[in-house]
Parts: C-alpha cells; structure tokens; sequence
C-alpha cells in the first residue's frame, strides 16, 4: 500500500468514527502544487496525497483549529499529517500548552525528504531523470520517523542515517568565520529586502501570540515602517522568541518572497542552546519550554 | 522599425543614469528587485522572456514605507506652554526612469492613477512621483507560465501604458515611442531605420474572467471559507500585486533635540490578508474570518474597484500566483467564479 493510500485510510477511519471533525493533510491544488488540505468528510479522503513535494508545516494550524469556538465548548479534535520534523513542533506545542495530547491523532510519515521547489512547483514524478534535489534542511535530517505519533506511516529505515555522515552546515559554518561588524552587514544587507509581510511569521507553528509585539497598534518599541530598523528589531526579535522553540522546518525560509535566509538565524540560536544547556526543542513532549521549567519546590502559577 | 543594438541600448542607459536616477531589474540574491542601478552593467539579464521582478513598478509610486509629514512644535514664551504645532509636508523630489518595465506593471498604473490621480483630492506625493518619472517599457517574448495578462485586457506586447517600448528582435530592440515622455527622452539618439515586421508575443490560453454581475451572488459562498483555510494571512500577495494600495498612516516620533521636528506622519504598505487590517478604534473586527478577508481581496479587484474607480484591479501578472507558499490561486476562484 502506498503511503497516499494508507493516509487515506487512516482518514477515513477516524472521520467516520467521528474522532475527529478534520484531518488536515496535503493534496494537489492548480498548477500540480501540494498544497494544505482540511477533510471533512469521509468521501473526501481521495484528495489526499502523499509524495516529497509536501513541505508544509502543518501544525502551523493546529493552535487555532483546536481553539473553542465558544465558551464552554467540548474539546474539538483533529487529526495531522505530519513528518519527523512537524512532529517536533507538536511536542513543543504540546508543552506549551497549546492543546493536550488527545486532542490531536498523529498520522505520523516515515519521510524520504522534500524536494526543492516543493508547493511552489508541479510534484516531481518519482523516477524523475535527474532526480530533484532534496531541500537542504532535509540533507542535514537524521530524523526520519516522527518522534510523536498515534499512527504511523511507513517502515522505519533498517539502518539509520548516522548523525556523522550527515553534510555539515556550511552556512552556518561561513556565518561563524565571519567577524561581528562581517556578520551584521551580511544581515542588514539581508533584512534590506524584508517587506514585513509577516510569511515567515505566519507560516511558523510556534509564531502563535495572540498579537504579535511587532504588529501592536500601541507599540513603542516598534514602528510601523517598513525600514531598516524596525526590519532588523522583527527578525531579531523573532530569532530570541524562537530560541530554544525552532523545530527547524525552515517554513519561514521558504515561504518568504525576498529569499532572505531566515532560518539560518534560527539554527545558529539553534546551536547556541544546544551548546549552552544541551537542549533540543521538541525531542520530547516531557520539558517545559526551556527557559520556564519549574524545578521541584517552586510553584506553578 | 527604429531599432537600438543591444550596445546603444547600454551606452544610452548608461547616459541616462547620469542624469536622472535610473531604476532597473537587478539581482539581489537571486531575487530580481527594481533597484537603482549606476550602470546598466547592474541590469539583470533582459533575454527571451527573463523572470519579472518579484515586486512590481508600484514600489517607484507608492513606496513600502512614505514620509508624509514632519510635526515640531514651538515652544510658547515663559513657561513653554502655548506653543504651537508646524506640519511640514514633504513631496517627493527628483526625476526617476524605469527600466525594462512589463507590460501587466504599466497597466497597473492605470489601476493606481485612477484612485490617487483622478480621484479628487489627488495624492500630492504620488502625483509627483508620476510626474517626475519615465517608464521605458520592455515586451515579454512570450507569457509566462503564470501570467494571464491578455485574459484581463492588457497583453505581453501592449505598450499603452508606458512612455517607450522596446521589442527585443534579432536586429537589436525596437523602440516604439507613446508619449511626449518619451519622445523626451530620446533626444540626441540616433534610431537605425530597419525593414522587418514587429515580433509578436506567443500567448497563453486565456483564462475565463467573471462578468461583473456574477459576483454578487457568490458573497455568502462557502467557497470563500473553503479556499481560505490554508491562507496563512500573510500579505504576499498584496505586496507583490502591482494595484494593491491599501496603506496604513501613523504619526512616529523621531530622534530630535527639543524646538526641532521630533514627529513623523508616515504611510506604509497593508493589506486586506492581515487579520487585524479592518480593526477599529475599540477592537471591534468586522472581518475577523479569513474566508472574509480572501473574499474581501477578490472582491475588490474585480466588483468593488472597477464600480468604484474604473479599471479591474488585476493585470494578469501572476506574481500572487507565483508567490503565495499555499497555492491560493487566482486563476482557480475566477474559475470558480465562472462556473459556478
């Protein structure tokens, strides 16, 4: 059975079941692209697809799908495609409260990578001469089977790709060698393209404040312009929210029109995290957020 | 057929760029961006049908972020109280050229014109940005993969729009001149009279565009909550589209010493896609869904602004197309809109 069929399957099972009320996965929209899809009823299963070109992030929606939609409402219930990456950011979701565990069936993926050019292209044939080229981030995975799921899709690897065979970051590598005056003209220069369009923001699962610091309409820390510094205060001030939060889909970097290469600023937090209190955001659904775990003898709010 | 080699073209931009400031597509980190060029070595490469930019012209009119005003006080004698407010404005200065503009950017300004030109009272500070600046426009080869411009009244070859057209053959670019702008700005050039017959642009499929009278009854459409779902509320397509206009004006304060200018009134970019774009004084939303606000963005391009203004808000371009990272397609909800 392909994994198309066995997501469809899945789907349809806990549709008419009535577990849940959506299952949110990907199908192929105009133009050959895989876009976001949302099920709602068992007869629509057949749009799902499964293939190397589903590069959303789709716990993106999770947060507002699982919202109440009035006072006094049972918890709503979903369902989620997601691949070993996503599954990280549903374990830090998870932690920081965003919804419980039973909330939400996993339908975890087994992934081969996502291809370059995914959603904004027509999905590549499998077979493909030359094949397309896998998505950097997907280069540097060693993580092919979600961390967290209720079903899983696909067969673990026989042997797993080892940590040391990985390529390295070369980018985060060319950063590191530059000097600090190097380093901020390499990101002003990158910031200069930004349009505060907020793509990045949005797309990003753990972007989730009801109102964002950057867009409040009685802000004094930040402008309304489209300058460079109020440009510069927004992706910094991006990074820190997402230190020691950043699961690495690199959705951020890959929807933004201006190519600017935001996630490299999160993987370098990334690491300095790692580094500092060898901590990796959303290994596991047990830790709080990093920097607010309560040890024993001190009191929950 | 007046035609310019390839070289002239360069040694007449190269001129003109010492006179005005030249704006041109040029590449930024593989984006191709309209960016003041010194040289037209800087200009990305014109070939066949090379990608157009990401953002249009808009940006050379209706800049992301504009200042509008300075605000300063005077202080008052004695005690400083009674002073009063001074408003500044400040209008745009100095001429501009634009390069290598594409047909679907210069029929947007049609779109523009008729909301901050020939809707009283005219935008001061776009008016003079029109007034100062020449668009030299570039024909497209052919459409591209995206573009529906001759589905929506333009085409990849129109020059209506623009004060020079230049059509790339293999005898060098031929210049068509539309208006005294442009006739202006070829002075002192010498144009090589040449037999041939123009090129013609290869076409895509057009694409079924609404009548007018079919939007209305798809207001209450669930198909508007439907295709909204995946919407991220980002303002991509907004951004990239060369007739969204939508901005936002607030008063900033400015690094100054007391007794000078110490505020700004600036305008800046919106867009209809963000969810706090229609909150009001109070909080009140009135277009809190996103099924609300994708309708809204469709609604105005092809039944509110040709009702309110004249022209469609839609060139064809295909940027939003191109741009948007889940597929909300322009040309599927027209298609919808057709069918049914």
């Amino acid at each position: 059975m392909t994994h198309a069929a066995a997501i469809r399957g899945k789907a349809r099972e806990l549709l008419q079941t009535g577990q849940v009320e959506c299952v949110l996965g990907y199908e192929t929209g105009s133009r050959g692209r895989v876009r976001p899809a949302f099920i709602y009823r068992p007869e629509e299963v057949e749009r799902l697809v499964w293939n190397q070109a589903c590069t959303h992030n789709l716990t993106t929606y999770l947060p507002a799908k699982l919202r109440p939609t009035k006072p006094g409402q049972t918890p709503r219930h979903v369902a989620v495609v997601v691949k070993a990456c996503d599954s990280r950011a549903i374990n830090v979701l998870l932690a920081e409260n965003q919804f419980t565990r039973d909330q939400v069936h996993v339908i975890g993926v087994v992934c081969d990578g996502i291809v370059e050019g995914a959603g904004f292209e027509r999905i590549p044939e499998s077979g493909a001469a030359p094949p397309p080229a896998l998505q950097r981030r997907c280069q540097r995975c060693d993580d092919r089977v979600p961390l967290v799921y209720d079903t899983r899709i696909g067969e673990p690897p026989a042997e797993h790709p080892l940590a040391e065979n990985l390529p390295g970051d070369a980018e985060l590598d060319r950063l590191e060698a530059m000097t600090p005056a190097e380093r901020a003209g390499f990101w002003l220069a990158q910031f200069d393209r930004c349009l505060r369009c907020y793509a990045c923001r949005q797309a990003c699962p753990m972007c989730n404040c009801p109102t964002c610091l950057y867009e409040r309409d009685d802000s004094l820390w930040v402008g309304m312009g489209i300058g460079s510094s109020e440009k510069r205060t927004f992706h910094l001030g991006r990074a820190y929210h997402l230190a020691g939060r950043c699961i690495g889909c690199d959705e951020c970097e890959r929807v933004c029109p201006m190519n600017i290469p935001i996630s490299l600023l999160n993987r370098k937090l990334a690491k300095e995290i790692e580094l500092a209190f060898g901590y990796r955001a959303g290994l596991a659904p047990v830790p709080g957020p990093l920097v607010t775990v309560l040890e024993s003898g001190e009191v929950k709010p | 057929m007046r035609v310019l080699s390839r070289a002239e073209l360069g040694a007449w931009l190269d001129a003109l760029a010492v006179e005005k400031a030249l704006l041109a597509p040029t590449e930024v980190e593989s984006v191709v961006l309209y960016r003041p060029v010194q040289s037209s070595a800087e200009i990305a490469p014109l070939q066949g049908n090379a990608s157009r930019p990401v953002l249009s012209i808009k940006e050379a009119f209706f800049p992301p972020t504009e200042r509008l005003l300075l605000i300063g006080k005077t202080t008052g004698p004695g005690n400083g109280t009674g002073g009063q407010f001074r408003l500044r404005e400040t209008l745009p200065e100095g001429e501009q050229i634009v390069f290598g503009v594409r047909p679907c950017d210069a029929r947007g300004m049609r779109a523009l014109d008729a909301l901050f030109l020939h809707t009283q009272p005219a935008d001061p500070y776009y008016a003079r940005r029109r007034e100062n600046t020449t668009l030299i426009g570039l024909a497209c080869a052919e459409m591209g993969p995206s573009c529906f411009c001759k589905s929506v009244g333009g085409g990849p070859d129109d020059p209506a729009d623009v004060d020079l057209m230049l059509t790339e053959t293999d005898k060098g670019y031929v210049v068509q001149t539309v208006t005294e702008k442009g006739r202006t700005l070829l002075a002192g050039l010498e144009l090589r009279e040449i037999e041939g017959e123009m090129p013609r642009s290869a076409l895509n499929e057009p694409v079924p565009i609404p009548d007018m009278l079919a939007w209305p009854p798809h207001f209450q459409d669930a198909f508007w909550e439907q295709s909204s779902e995946r919407c991220l509320s980002c303002r991509i397509c907004a951004y990239v589209c060369p007739t969204c206009r939508c901005f936002a004006v607030r008063d900033e304060a400015l690094p100054s010493s007391q007794g000078e200018e110490c505020y700004e009134r600036i305008r800046c970019w919106d867009s209809c896609a963000g969810d706090a774009y229609r909150r009001i004084a109070g909080g009140h939303n009135p277009r809190p869904e996103k099924g609300q606000r994708l309708r809204n963005r469709y609604f105005c391009k092809f039944y509110y602004y040709p009702q309110q203004y004249g022209p469609v808000a839609c060139t064809g371009c295909g940027r939003c197309i191109e741009a948007c990272p889940v597929n909300i397609d322009i040309t599927e909800i027209l298609a919808h809109l057709v069918t049914g």
